[in-house]
């Protein structure tokens, strides 16, 4: 899909073709309105109006005061409610992302260096296993982790457990293994697109002058991809942290993340400005942790 | 053999028995959902004792999975439609004729994409709320026309960088207005990149949960019914219904592969 490559590079601007008068500002005016109606009336709007929502404060039943005040957050940052479910989104994300990354890279550099032909079969599982459905695939977990699940009676077949292992399913562990499973074809999709740039011959002249295999793609391929790096370490971090559902489903009590209270204050008659609250604060994180990775990438000097 | 051949060549077997196991983890949870939908007994345990197609019968036996895949084709295909019009317009203005202030218009269609649907979830509810709408399969649709544009503008942007700006030169020298243009040259060039993207929004769009969790009315799209089924008990007919939806998406992909892959090479 290209989503690597096309996130990283801007768009080309030949000085030639670039339109000048009114006449042309008024054509591209023309031909983005339509998008610029729908995203101010879907996106930019609905955002705002949520932000002003984690300034009012809740009267119960669902309903807000207008008063503009600070409680909200104040709630979200003191209330030890928060903390442990946000603790947790912090830890299952960056590890989950990590994980990600570790598992995809050398995915990604097979399809790209090892492959000719198969290159295209293996990219369609890929594409097949991404989008077999969200909601289906956490739900297959569940069949896997469960008390008589494959894993268990595999395990108790070989003798090497006496009763099911219970922590496999409902617990942290479960919904690392999950969001981990999730992420694994974006993850792959966004660095053979970013592979897609380095040359294959850099790779083969580090070993020949004497790097090892692991050494040749260590010191050459990662920082040469290291934009699609990036973008998968901060595309997992926000997908993973702020996902809601698969702690739900195979989270039990110890794998909620934060997601899941800022649902609960918006579907059933919660606090409205709380979940609005909880949710910029997310975002402030997800925020830093993208400047943090940008600002490292190019402390690498890459 | 002298040690470093051999060293190099295990270093290869090593890495095409990483690439294996990653697969087989990658397709393991599908292929024992498939197994499972074809299981004669409700309990989900290994060993399987029996294969029967009760579970597909017990689908189709109300019309709750049949109106989610109705429901659910329905928004995929005005969210295609809408995304394809209004995303090939800004995607060729920003691609082709680059104007002051694209990258802001770059970064702004591709934010959605940034956030967790989490947030855009319930900031349309928060938004339908305030201005009195009532949540349906329109509300739905909006919301997966905001997710869906970003990936839209993403693929479309990719194929559009790699054509020719000459071709369209060459058609204006030889006397081709803007709208002859457009129609002879330009749309046959860019069509199978436009249709490939198209495709992605519909996978997308049909996939869809987490903002769609949050401007469901009265009717369920399909990951919804799922969920509906899978939350509150064990309910077997889900591998039935998850099947169904793989058996969907890998129509979609397969016929899509060879516009899909050609974006990797």
């Amino acid at each position: 899909m290209g989503i690597g490559q096309s996130v990283l590079t801007k768009p080309r601007r030949p000085a030639r073709r670039r339109m000048r008068g009114a006449g042309a500002r008024r054509g591209i005016l023309l031909l983005l309105l339509p998008l610029g109606v729908a995203l101010s009336l879907g996106f930019v709007l609905p955002l705002v109006l949520l932000f002003v929502k984690s300034f009012q404060t809740s009267l119960g039943y669902g309903q807000v005061s207008g008063h503009l005040t600070f409680s909200a957050y104040v709630t979200a940052v003191t209330s030890p409610l928060y903390r442990t479910v946000a603790l947790n989104a912090l830890e299952i994300g960056g590890i989950g992302t990590v994980l990600t990354l570790l598992l995809s890279f050398p995915l990604a550099y097979f399809i790209r260096f090892r492959l000719r032909r198969a290159q295209h079969t293996i990219l369609l599982l890929i594409m097949i296993s991404l989008f077999a459905g969200y909601i289906v695939k956490i739900y297959a977990w569940t069949t896997i982790l469960g008390t008589y699940g494959l894993i268990n009676t595999a395990l108790a077949q070989i003798g090497l457990i006496d009763h099911p292992l219970s922590v496999l399913l409902f617990s942290k562990i479960a919904v690392l293994i999950v969001v981990t499973y999730l992420s694994i074809p974006v993850s792959t999709l966004i660095l053979v697109g970013a592979m897609q740039n380095v040359d294959r011959g850099l790779i083969e002249n580090a070993r020949d002058l004497g790097a090892g295999g692991i050494r040749a793609v260590t010191s050459v391929l990662v920082p040469l991809s290291s934009t699609g790096i990036v973008a998968s370490l901060a595309y997992g971090f926000v997908v993973i942290s702020g996902d809601y559902i698969t702690p739900q489903l195979v989270g039990g009590t110890t794998g909620q993340m934060i997601g899941v209270p800022i649902s609960d204050q918006f579907l059933n008659i919660g606090d409205q400005p709380l979940g609005s609250a909880l949710s910029f604060l997310m975002l402030a994180v997800f925020a830093l942790v993208y400047f943090g990775l940008t600002r490292l990438e190019r402390f690498k000097g890459v | 053999m002298n040690p470093l051949t051999r060293l190099r060549r295990r270093g290869f077997g090593l890495l095409h028995i990483y690439v294996g196991l990653l697969l087989v983890f990658l397709f393991l949870p599908l292929v024992v959902l498939i197994v499972f939908s074809f299981s004669s007994s409700g309990q989900l345990r290994f060993p399987i004792t029996g294969l029967s197609l009760r579970w597909y019968r017990e689908v189709f036996a109300n019309s709750t999975v049949t109106d989610g895949i109705v429901a659910s084709l329905t928004v995929a295909a005005v969210t295609g439609a809408v995304v394809t019009v209004i995303g090939t317009m800004a995607a060729m203005v920003v691609n082709r004729y680059p104007f002051r202030g694209a990258s802001v218009v770059s970064g702004v269609i591709l934010a959605p994409a940034a956030l967790p649907g989490l947030v855009i979830g319930i900031a349309l509810l928060n938004f339908f709320g305030d201005l009195h709408v009532t949540l349906s399969l329109l509300t739905v649709t909006v919301g997966h026309i905001i997710y869906t544009l970003p990936y839209f503008y993403l693929v479309l942007s990719a194929r559009l960088r790699k054509f020719d700006p000459m071709l369209e030169e060459a058609a204006t020298d030889l006397g081709a207005g803007p709208v002859q243009r457009f129609r002879k040259v330009t749309a046959p060039l860019i069509a199978p990149a436009i249709i490939a993207s198209a495709f992605v929004v519909l996978a997308l769009s049909w996939d869809e949960f987490q903002i769609t969790f949050f401007t469901i009315g009265d009717q369920s799209t399909l990951p919804l019914v799922i969920w509906s089924r899978a939350r509150l008990s064990i309910d077997p007919s889900v591998n039935a219904i998850g099947t169904l939806m793989v058996a969907g998406s890998l129509l979609v992909v397969i016929f899509t592969r060879r516009f899909i892959t050609e974006s990797y090479s």
